[in-house]
């Protein structure tokens, strides 16, 4: 009798308890926010064949960039940096910047996509000398205040934020070995010289690793730490979008190995790259012109010369930089053949505008900021940067690599999202980590990309497709990330910049 | 008669809630993360109940007097619980214990109440009622006090009167049940008696329940707490005992006005008297105007820039009778300006130069305080340095924080200072340092001003020299991007607290 009571009392102390704590939970404010548009109106029309409108400009020139992506951006900075500034780069969104572009509001500026650059190691020239260009690199010394400060990334896991991935990759005994071969792998592999950036630098014409998707080769060394493989997996979700199970087990390499920074970065600003694109497109001035999609690329007159048709206009180039993604280049270039066997990573970055730090438990706010087992990638804090005290409102980016669906797969669903969904994906993932989150929120912008970058899968290195596009003789010049396989700054600037060399060398200006 | 006793169940139904919610929420008060803390409470609680209705078998005779006992115990530990929870915190290290030791204690003396009674009642009505009755009103006095708590207890009465409250409450159903039950009590007299003593102290305690919150935060403090803030920006705590006046800001000492003389005149006059010709002064932090009275000492200072972040602790130091005292009401000066800003901010937004710069923060415990030591700080501060000025920064100690205090130097010289370490004692703090940084050599000044009361001429020589344990040693600088003075610190105080 007894028993029969106190349980069924147990259960109401229990209930009416719950009830307490649960009224301490206020309820969600109305968060507002929407999607920020893609850009892909424009890029279906062109899929779609949509009829083009009467010609209302002629122009002769000698050389017309196709795309304001990094990649584009560095080649305009090529010809301004040699003098040359009789071109005219044509990009089909509202802005220029690709994915480093940025948004701002009134508490800071904020990335929409690439928001750092890995402090460019000694080989890599092209980056150094753009930096010292702006001023972040003088006599050798970085500009502290461009270098990410302390604390640089943290993990919530088990509840808690820790500074740094070390912790949980060393977590237990097993784990910590793992850990430790995995980098004594790692060095080796170092010290091979296959890994360099840009790629171009020092790329094999192919290699054993990229026979085999990242997590293949993790298989074969016998790597099994929960930790280690969810970081491995983690880090290229994070650079190019794809899963260990499909990305090359040489690109994933790559990320590792790849750069020697001679010091601890890496560079980064509130707005992201987004400060890179600013500082570009004041040296470029009038020579950019956005809302200009490219709709056919044709070489009459035997090759000599390229016409390329917008919406409206129609430009006669010596010259031609393709700096826009390889596979809209097989839909507007007459005679470039079947488009390559290339897939894209379709992304959903988020901008969350916040009232105040949400609460949380565990190590200080970090720059980045990655929750354990999670399906995004986390936040980086944009008000990371500032000098002041941290405290007031401040904006995540939130960042989600669709790669648990096929990229066709997760591009249906992305386009099926409606606002809402999208919204609420992002705050119960981060939830998890601030329980307080929707009480700050103000704002939650969303862009979804549905072709963010190429996915390196096996096979990307030695692809016959890229050797070829990277041998163009003219008058079309291909310099785009997707050229390398590697959606990061250092590539899509070295192609931008060798196709920007060839181009003037071309045209006599180089 | 039946009435009674429904009622008597329903208020110790309502008293054995209201002893878990104050746990839970004292405990959320206190630690935080209240899903955590109500969670192992209630866990605590009701398991305790398990064992309390198990043990009851065991009580056999006497179940009427047992019953009173166990109704005064309730009383006595749940009226005294929050009391006595938030005077473990303020004492002991063991919060945790006590907290679920009490909950413990009152969850088996509550689960022993019911079955008690339950057998009690049996005797007088039928067993379908007894269930059915006692049953509905434990659930009844449950849901009155689930209601009561948050919307009148904890706002009108605060935890430490509610718990003592509702252990009147209790105690009063304890002298109740002597009447109710008096056919089965021999002799009531000496249980009367006790619920009696219980119902006095109980009393007592509820109409001196402010000052006992009073106590309980005291105890966080050696001496009596005079005042008790919080800004935005931190906990602001000033104490007195006898003629010794301190400054905590976050719990950490600031000063105590019965040697902060000795900081501060080491701090300002071995930089400010070598410049004659000093006549911009600059202080970041610095917000209880002490450094600021030493530089006011010389005549030939024009102007004092005082920036500190915590506006209230500038007025605080402007506005309270004693402190102002304390600092020669050097804020009412009127070659004082005062800044409440973020230095690094300021200094980033402003071009003033200055000849003498004071620089007073708190210990690097964190990354933000952290930024203000780095060598881009410095750097940035060099740019509002005049032709041969100098700045003196406070180090923290070379004796207890040696890589600490050692890396202030090193970030100094990173960022293209000479400096000139110096230390002393301050029975308050210990052995404590500074540096002082220019872009030409130091040279040590001739006169000091007067009426100091610590620092000659002759004490200045050996303030320079550093005995073997307190050398230099080979440390990184602090930057930006690698702020490993944060890590030195946080390793060199956890060994000091260990």
């Amino acid at each position: 009798m007894s028993d029969a009571q106190s349980v069924s009392r147990r259960a109401f102390v229990a209930a009416s308890a719950a009830a307490l704590v649960g009224l301490t939970h206020k309820g969600e404010r109305g968060v507002r926010g929407g999607f920020v548009e893609d850009g892909g109106a424009a890029g279906h029309r062109l899929r779609d064949n949509a009829s083009l409108g009467p010609v209302r400009e002629r122009r002769r020139l000698p050389l017309v960039i196709v795309g304001g992506g990094m990649a584009g951006l560095s080649a305009a900075w090529w010809c301004e940096k040699h003098g040359f500034r009789d071109y005219l780069l044509l990009e089909s969104g509202d802005e220029a910047g690709g994915n480093a572009r940025a948004g701002r509001n009134d508490v800071s500026g904020y990335p929409w996509g690439a928001h750092y650059v890995p402090v460019p190691g000694k080989q890599a020239m092209l980056a150094r000398v753009l930096f010292e260009d702006l001023g972040v690199l003088r006599n050798g010394v970085w500009d502290e205040r461009t270098l990410c400060h302390s604390p640089q990334e943290r993990l919530f896991w088990r509840g808690e934020w820790h500074e740094g991935f070390e912790p949980m990759l060393n977590d237990s005994a097993a784990d910590r070995a793992e850990f430790r071969r995995f980098q004594d792998r790692l060095d080796g592999l170092r010290s091979s010289g296959e890994f360099t950036i840009p790629v171009s630098r020092g790329r094999p014409a192919r290699s054993a690793l990229d026979a085999l998707t990242l997590a293949q080769w993790l298989d074969r060394e016998g790597f099994r730490s929960r930790a280690l493989r969810w970081y491995a997996d983690y880090a290229v979700r994070d650079d190019y979008g794809t899963a260990a199970r499909d990305a090359s087990a040489w690109a994933g390499l790559h990320y590792f190995v790849a750069r020697e920074p001679d010091e601890k970065g890496p560079l980064t600003w509130p707005e992201g790259n987004g400060w890179i694109v600013k500082r570009l497109l004041e040296r470029i001035g009038t020579r950019v012109r956005t809302g200009a999609t490219v709709r056919a690329v044709s070489r009459p007159h035997g090759g000599r010369v390229v016409v390329v048709r917008t919406e409206d206009a129609e430009f006669t180039a010596d010259a031609c930089i393709w700096a826009a993604p390889i596979f809209v280049a097989a839909r507007v270039i007459d005679g470039f053949g079947a488009s390559p066997p290339l897939t894209t990573a379709p992304w959903l970055v988020a901008n969350l505008t916040l009232r105040e730090w949400p609460d949380e438990r565990g190590s200080a706010p970090a720059w980045d900021n990655t929750i354990v087992d999670s399906p995004g990638l986390g936040y980086v804090n944009a008000t990371h940067q500032r000098l002041s005290r941290p405290g007031g409102p401040t904006v995540w980016t939130y960042y989600h690599a669709l790669v648990q669906q096929t990229p066709l797969e997760a591009r249906r669903a992305l386009r099926a999202m409606s606002w809402r969904d999208a919204s609420e994906f992002v705050l119960s993932d981060l939830e998890r980590a601030h329980p307080t989150l929707r009480r700050v929120v103000e704002r939650v912008d969303i862009r979804r990309y549905a072709h963010a970058m190429a996915r390196p899968e096996p096979g990307f290195l030695s692809a016959p497709w890229r050797s070829a596009l990277a041998a163009s003789r003219g008058p079309i010049w291909y310099g785009h990330a997707d050229l390398s396989g590697l959606s990061v700054f250092e590539e899509a600037q070295d192609q931008g910049v060798r196709a920007a060399r060839r181009a003037l060398a071309h045209i006599g200006r180089g | 008669m039946a009435a009674a006793l429904f009622a008597t169940v329903c208020l110790i139904a309502a008293c054995g809630l209201v002893y878990e919610l104050v746990a839970g929420a004292l405990a959320s008060y206190l630690l935080g993360d209240s899903v955590t803390q109500f969670s192992t409470v209630i866990g605590v609680y009701l398991a305790s109940m398990g064992i309390g209705s198990w043990l009851s078998r065991y009580l056999t005779r006497g179940l009427a007097a047992r019953f009173v006992s166990i109704e005064l115990l309730v009383a006595v530990v749940g009226g005294w619980s929050s009391t006595l929870l938030f005077l473990a915190f303020a004492y002991t290290e063991s919060f945790r214990v006590a907290l679920y030791a009490i909950v413990a204690i009152i969850g088996m003396l509550v689960g022993l109440e019911v079955p008690l009674l339950m057998r009690l009642l049996r005797e007088r009505f039928t067993f379908k009622d007894v269930v059915a009755n006692v049953l509905t009103f434990d659930y009844l006095g449950a849901l009155i006090a689930s209601i009561l708590f948050p919307l009148v207890l904890v706002p009108k009465l605060g935890l430490v009167r509610a718990a003592l409250g509702f252990g009147i409450v209790n105690a009063v159903v304890a002298l109740w049940s002597t009447w109710l039950f008096r056919g089965v009590l021999g002799a009531p007299r000496a249980l009367r008696i006790a619920c009696g003593v219980v119902l006095v102290t109980l009393v007592g305690g509820f109409v001196a329940g402010d000052k006992l919150m009073a106590a309980a935060e005291r105890g966080l403090y050696a001496d009596d707490v005079i005042f008790a803030r919080t800004t935005p920006y931190q906990r602001i705590v000033l104490t007195v005992w006898k003629d010794d006046l301190r400054l905590y800001l976050n719990n950490h000492l600031q000063f105590s006005s019965r040697d902060e003389y000795r900081y501060h005149e080491a701090l300002v006059h071995p930089g400010l008297a070598a410049l004659p010709a000093a006549r911009r002064v600059l202080i970041l932090g610095g917000g209880d105007g002490l450094a600021l009275r030493e530089v006011l000492r010389y005549p030939g200072v024009a102007s004092a820039t005082l920036v500190d972040l915590d506006g209230e602790m500038t007025k605080l130091f402007t506005t309270h009778h004693d402190l102002a005292a304390l600092n020669r009401r050097s804020f009412s000066d009127p070659r004082v300006t005062v800044v409440n800003a973020d230095a690094f901010s300021w200094l980033d937004a402003h071009d003033d130069t200055f000849d003498f710069v004071v620089v007073d923060f708190p210990d690097p415990s964190n990354y933000a305080v952290g930024k203000l030591y780095t060598t881009a700080f410095y750097r940035l501060l060099k740019r509002h340095l005049a032709r041969g000025g100098r700045i003196v920064v406070q180090s923290t100690s070379p004796l207890f924080a040696r890589a600490s205090f050692w890396c202030i130097d090193r970030t100094l010289r990173d960022a293209g200072f000479a400096t000139s370490p110096y230390h002393l004692y301050v029975p308050s703090f210990g052995e404590w340092g500074f540096v002082l940084a220019g872009v030409d050599p130091y040279v040590a000044p001739t006169t000091l001003p007067g009426g100091l009361r610590f620092l000659s001429l002759a004490q200045l020589g050996p303030m320079f020299d550093f005995p073997l344990d307190m050398r230099a040693v080979a440390v990184e600088p602090n930057r930006l991007n690698d702020q490993v003075l944060v890590r030195y610190y946080e390793k060199e105080f956890e060994q000091i607290n260990r």
